[in-house]
């Protein structure tokens, strides 16, 4: 809890170096952004670990597919990065980069979710073929 | 928490703008111009390593 209070302020603090070296270095105003999203990036998921530990025990105790699983958190890590790199392109004035990459990610997340769509596919079809 | 390298970042933007001015105002602008540019470097090795640290993170957590 202490450490989430110095993230905050450590975050607070690089807007402001942030604001006063855009006026010379944009380059390097962008740079520290970048790592400050990066470093707070990474501490926020080391508090996803046991989470995703628990999420794993409910999976055994509720003995669901690993696959399924597997590809959700895939997904979820896929949207994280996505959803960060596109706000720092489009915080450097490349709306259209952003964009670009929101679509590669939603590319991959469908390409990644396409088992998932033909067992679901294999059901219904099974469900129908009874009939 | 790694504030001392967010307050590394950040000098190396001062000293490198200061210089770029006062190299500017003596006339060397293509020295003024490559220490634009060394600084950048450097910040950038800086930031490099924090992405893949996050990419690195990010994908023996999420099972990739």
């Amino acid at each position: 809890m202490e450490q989430y209070f110095q993230i905050v302020a450590g975050v607070l603090l690089a807007v402001v170096l942030i604001l006063s070296l855009q006026k010379q270095g944009q380059e390097t105003a962008l740079l520290l952004s970048v790592f400050v999203c990066c470093m707070v990036g990474c501490l926020a998921v080391g508090y996803l670990r046991p989470v995703l530990n628990f999420i794993r025990k409910l999976e055994s105790v509720g003995s669901l597919d690993s696959e399924m699983l597997g590809t959700l958190l895939k997904v979820i890590g896929i949207a994280l990065i996505a959803e960060i790199s596109s706000l720092i392109c489009s915080d450097s004035g490349n709306s259209a980069m952003g964009k670009a990459l929101q679509f590669l990610a939603s590319a991959v997340i469908v390409w990644l979710s396409l088992p998932m769509l033909t067992a679901l596919l294999n059901l219904v079809e099974g469900i129908l073929g009874n009939i | 928490m790694e504030i001392d390298l967010i307050f590394k970042i950040a000098a190396v933007g001062i000293i490198v703008s200061i210089l770029n001015q006062v190299l500017t105002r003596s006339g060397r602008d293509e020295q003024a111009t490559m220490t634009t540019l060394a600084g950048l470097v450097v910040v950038l090795m800086i930031v490099a390593q924090k992405i893949s640290e996050l990419f690195e993170l990010v994908k023996t957590l999420f099972e990739f």
